[in-house]
């Protein structure tokens, strides 16, 4: 019994969020409300947690680290600041000091990471490869390509309206709508997998629960007929 | 503020001062614990948005009365005291997150599956040759992705992860280093104190 | 109004119903399509099954909530089963708020214990960590400072042997990353690859791996697992089938439906053209 309210509850609110495919309507509202309830209160326990947890690890070790601890939980508090104007300049102070180590965290490896890494890998590519007329090709348009697109981003303004520039703007949009087709490939790929996922979870296919397909029929016949039976019957007759 | 913790950061990496060192371990911990205290600030703006509501009893109040009485029930389920049966172990809280909020999760994102279909009808179209390109470059990936079409025509696998390897590598490379750059000016122009972006607000 | 006109202004609840049917139909009545094996599959199998070593240390981190699970799941689970025939300790770790959640229902298909591994001797899960990039570098210095007390049991790391030989992330042979987003592979390159060499290997959703490629161009990422496709590759690969497979011939009819919708469409509108010419 515990399990088919639990299979019920958890088909009702996926068909809940379908239901907005055929208009707005209560069942998309109050599944829309749950998930969002259900999701801040979610995030709160594991903070929570977190906090009791750090405590009694090196924060609890000695009176140095005891105080410490009470400057960050009172730094934490200052977050709070932010729901008066009085007290918003407090906010600030947690924001910087978590801006700022973010930042810093960032900023010594990103010039390796995301910067000198691939300019080596682009200058690494060799534009001729032996026995391979493919690859040589590849690498000759990666060549071509990788600074149409820099220089694309760089230079913008009245130098675009050069002859040479005209032709690296050319090669660098036709470059980036390839790959912005590329992307959507991918979306679809992912959009649907989701959809699948949902798809074998309200079919009641294994691992799923076989027991779901029943709720899946019983409540899409209800939503689908409450929804359809309301417009039918507020239908709005023409004038004469 | 934000200079000091950035620095803290970024010169013990540089330079092996065993003391700095240390400052920064202690450092990016207490930030950690910092990020983790401002777990209410979402729980308290929303419901001061929706208690408003139904104050208020403005239109659809009832739906902002549901996301209190969950937001209610998850906090006090899940706070960290497994003394008294409460956290993330109990039995309420795990049956809310198993039941209500996976299959939410998983659908909200899901629709828009149906959404990429309309459009697919509707307003993918070669209007000009740059969005044929898009539209033969991503027809073309879509059936890369797809067995019912790399079965029957095998080279698809091949141009798809040409486009893949080759175009949309080169733009994702030139959009990184670009990338990259302006995080980098972004960076100084933080520690300079000319952006200040983030600072701002509460003058209303 | 001709048929282009109508095709045109379609009701979008009949292309709604059309994608039901074309992914619930293969869901009911599978076609059995056979699925080919891509390089990228070959190479994440590869990567796993002999660059894994025995005496490895590795952390599995889940990077994703509920929203990536459909995707992620099957794929966390395959690799899981593949990790768990070798003779490595793992750490599993996440800095999503849902990623021990999304571990315990993988624990509910794979369990340790039944390929001999022992909680706290060959594996254990730290849980959630706040913070981001920001916790990333901090694990990365040190576990011990970062973490307090593991996930399932509450107590503390130095309680568990496993601890005695991870301190820092030179400690770490490799990280096997599934995720959504944002903190992601970037996160994971900045913080453990570029600042202490650890290698990556990355399971992402679809929307991920366009950004994903100059990565492994570089050799930044070693290998990628790039959605559910693959996934059921790799899961033909370890003789294991699973929910991925169950998947994939819904993967081929929606994408039928996709193509012939975009063709339909780009038709309809240079009819439409032709006839206002």
């Amino acid at each position: 019994m515990v399990d088919m309210i639990a299979a019920w509850t958890a088909v009702f609110f996926t068909l809940g969020i379908y239901s907005i495919l055929y208009r707005e309507n209560p069942w998309y509202r109050i599944a829309e409300s749950v998930y969002l309830g259900v999701a801040v209160g979610y995030g709160v326990s594991v903070d929570l947690l977190y906090i009791r947890n750090q405590w009694s690890g090196q924060w609890s070790t000695s009176a140095g680290m005891i105080l410490l601890f009470a400057i960050v939980m009172i730094v934490g508090l200052m977050w709070y600041g932010r729901f008066t104007k009085s007290t918003f300049y407090l906010y600030r102070w947690p924001l910087a000091i978590v801006v700022g180590t973010g930042i810093g965290l960032a900023l010594r490896t990103v010039i390796d990471a995301q910067f000198l890494q691939q300019i080596v890998a682009q200058v690494k590519t060799p534009f001729f490869v032996a026995g391979n007329m493919g690859a040589t090709i590849n690498n000759i348009l990666i060549q071509i390509m990788v600074p149409s697109v820099l220089l694309y981003f760089w230079f913008t303004g009245t130098i675009r309206e050069s002859a040479p520039m005209k032709i690296v703007e050319k090669i660098a949009r036709y470059t980036m709508m390839a790959g912005f087709g590329s992307a959507y490939g991918y979306t679809v790929l992912t959009r649907y997998s989701l959809f699948i996922g949902r798809s074998q979870f309200l079919l009641g296919i294994p691992p799923n629960e076989p027991s779901n397909q029943l709720a899946f029929i019983v409540i899409a016949f209800v939503m689908l007929a409450s929804m359809i039976g309301w417009d039918f019957t507020h239908k709005k007759t023409p004038e004469a | 503020m934000t200079i000091i913790a950035t620095l803290l950061q970024v010169i013990p990496y540089y330079f092996d001062i065993q003391v700095l060192k240390d400052m920064a371990g202690t450092a990016t911990n207490a930030v950690l614990l910092i990020v983790a205290c401002a777990t209410f600030v979402g729980v308290i703006s929303v419901l001061m948005v929706h208690a408003k509501r139904v104050q208020r009893r403005t239109e659809g109040w009832y739906f902002s009365g549901l996301i209190i009485v969950f937001v209610a029930i998850m906090v006090l389920t899940g706070l960290p005291f497994a003394e008294f049966g409460l956290g993330n172990k109990n039995s309420i809280f795990n049956w809310i997150f198993t039941n209500i909020q996976t299959p939410l999760g998983g659908t909200m994102y899901s629709i828009l599956a149906f959404f990429i279909t309309s459009a697919a009808v509707r307003a993918f179209k070669a209007r000009n040759i740059e969005a044929a390109i898009v539209l033969v470059s991503g027809t073309l990936m879509v059936m890369g992705n797809a067995p019912i079409f790399t079965n029957t025509v095998p080279v698809l696998v091949d141009i798809s992860l040409w486009i893949r390897n080759i175009p949309n590598m080169a733009t994702m490379r030139g959009v990184m280093i670009g990338a990259a750059l302006g995080a980098v000016a972004l960076a100084v122009r933080t520690l300079m104190g000319i952006e200040r972006g983030y600072l701002r607000g509460g003058e209303e | 109004m001709s048929i282009m006109d109508k095709i045109n202004n379609l009701d979008r609840r009949i292309i709604y119903l059309l994608a039901w049917i074309f992914v619930l139909y293969p869901l009911i009545f599978p076609l059995g399509l056979p699925i080919p094996i891509s390089s990228d599959a070959r190479s994440w199998y590869s990567y796993v099954e002999n660059n894994v070593n025995d005496g490895d240390t590795v952390i599995f981190s889940l990077m994703y909530g509920t929203s990536g699970m459909p995707e992620l799941f099957p794929m966390s689970v395959a690799t899981m089963k593949h990790i768990l025939q070798k003779d490595v300790k793992f750490v599993v770790l996440g800095f999503w708020t849902e990623g021990p959640l999304v571990f315990n229902a993988l624990l509910r298909q794979v369990n340790p214990a039944d390929y001999g591994k022992v909680y706290g001797v060959d594996w254990i899960n730290l849980g959630y960590i706040p913070g981001g990039e920001t916790a990333m570098g901090a694990l990365a210095t040190s576990f011990q400072n970062s973490v307090a007390v593991d996930f399932v049991e509450g107590r503390p790391l130095s309680s568990f042997p496993i601890m005695d030989n991870i301190r820092t992330a030179t400690d770490i042979d490799l990280i096997i990353s599934f995720e959504t987003g944002t903190p992601g592979a970037p996160e994971w390159l900045r913080q453990w690859n570029t600042a202490y060499g650890v290698n990556i290997i990355v399971g992402c959703i679809g929307v991920s791996v366009p950004g994903m490629i100059p990565y492994i161009n570089s050799g930044q990422i070693s290998a990628l697992m790039p959605g559910l496709t693959v996934s059921a590759e790799y899961e033909l690969l370890l003789q294991k089938p699973g929910l991925a497979v169950a998947g994939v011939d819904a993967v081929s009819t929606s994408h039928l439906l996709i193509v012939l919708l975009v063709v339909i469409g780009n038709v309809a509108f240079f009819m439409t053209k032709e006839e206002k010419k």
